[in-house]
């Protein structure tokens, strides 16, 4: 499917063929008759912006089944601890609306309303409506049955009106976007003055040995993990190189002041290999 | 994954849309209102002159799904 993310080494891989990935006639996922200008990194390709979306999408429709395992695949499980302290620090009030950006199983609206309770409300926003279909039906699984709304939308263009949400929360879905600044732009135009916006996302290990072990296994392990589980192993090489090409703690920090955010702070968790900004609209 | 089975058998098969979601919809485009055609399950933006789609309770906001509107 997307067969041209695909590098045997990808140390090497970075400068390679940027102009051909975007114009190749093979390619089955192009959207070149947008034939943008503007490129978009994706994993390590760059491709055209416009491409990007429909080749993200294209992933996670792949992986939207085992999306759950492969999260416990890349953060060796760590991650249903990080999305707990995601939403401890958080800390949802009753009578809140959180609007979950690219929240499509429901890993973080769910643990939003376990905190508020009935009186809480999140909106599930994701551009892939496979995803959506994973969450709801996790939803009616747990007896979730109200107080969690779905929809398909672009996190650089919301659907959704100007300063209505308490709290926007991305959780691993930063780094798929084309353009970080207009998902910062718009998640500050969604918020009502004091709302925070709080983004979870793999970031740059800290720790001196730790980095090493980790691109051992993200790049040698975990593809072929994603082949043997999945059967999709260009889907998964995509994730790992995403997260290397996402900015690191301090770039994405300055990125939601230029955006306008105050109060912008970030934790790292385990070592760094996540991270988990805060920032408010005031 | 080869899983194309669209699944109209399931419990929210035709479920409606939350009235409290279409209060704060707006066409991701214009920013602007949209009306709710229950019957065509659509949500028209008539600046954008767009209908966008629900799919199984879900709204599809998205302008590449979207049916153009010719008036």
């Amino acid at each position: 499917m997307v067969r041209a993310m695909m590098r045997e080494d990808p140390s090497d891989s970075e400068f390679h063929e940027a102009a051909d990935a975007a114009a190749d006639p093979s390619e089955p996922r192009g959207r070149r008759r947008f034939s943008a200008g503007a490129r978009a990194s994706f994993g390590y390709r760059d491709v055209g912006a416009a491409e990007k979306q429909g080749l993200v999408r294209g992933v996670f429709s792949n992986v939207a089944r085992s999306y759950d395992l492969m999260n416990d695949l890349m953060s060796v499980g760590v991650h249903r601890l990080w999305k707990d302290a995601f939403v401890d620090w958080l800390n949802p009030r009753p009578g809140w609306t959180v609007l979950d950006v690219a929240g499509g199983t429901g890993d973080i609206a769910f643990r939003v309303r376990k905190r508020t309770g009935d009186n809480g409300r999140v909106v599930v926003c994701d551009l892939t409506p496979d995803m959506l279909k994973v969450g709801r039906d996790r939803a009616v699984d747990k007896g979730v049955l109200s107080g969690i709304d779905w929809l398909a939308g672009d996190a650089m263009s919301l659907p959704v009106k100007s300063r209505t949400a308490d709290a926007y929360t991305i959780a691993f879905g930063l780094r798929n976007v084309t353009h970080i600044e207009d998902v910062l732009a718009e998640a500050y135009r969604s918020l009502r003055p004091g709302g925070r916006f709080m983004c979870l996302e793999f970031s740059q290990v800290v720790l001196p040995v730790l980095d090493r072990v980790y691109d051992l296994y993200s790049f040698n392990v975990l593809p072929r993990i994603g082949q043997l589980v999945a059967r999709d192993r260009e889907s998964y090489q995509y994730l790992v190189e995403s997260i290397r090409r996402f900015p690191p703690q301090e770039e994405l920090a300055s990125m939601m002041r230029a955006a306008g955010f105050e109060r912008v702070t970030y934790r790292n968790l385990s070592g760094g290999i996540a991270a988990i900004h805060s920032g408010w609209r005031l | 994954m080869s899983d194309q089975t669209p699944d109209t058998d399931g419990p929210h098969a035709d479920s409606a849309v939350d009235p409290k979601l279409l209060e704060i919809l707006v066409c991701p485009l214009t920013k602007g209102p949209l009306d709710y055609d229950a019957k065509a399950q659509e949500l028209i933006s008539r600046q954008a002159k767009l209908a966008y789609p629900i799919r199984d309770g879900i709204p599809i906001m998205l302008p590449d799904e979207a049916r153009r509107i010719d008036e």
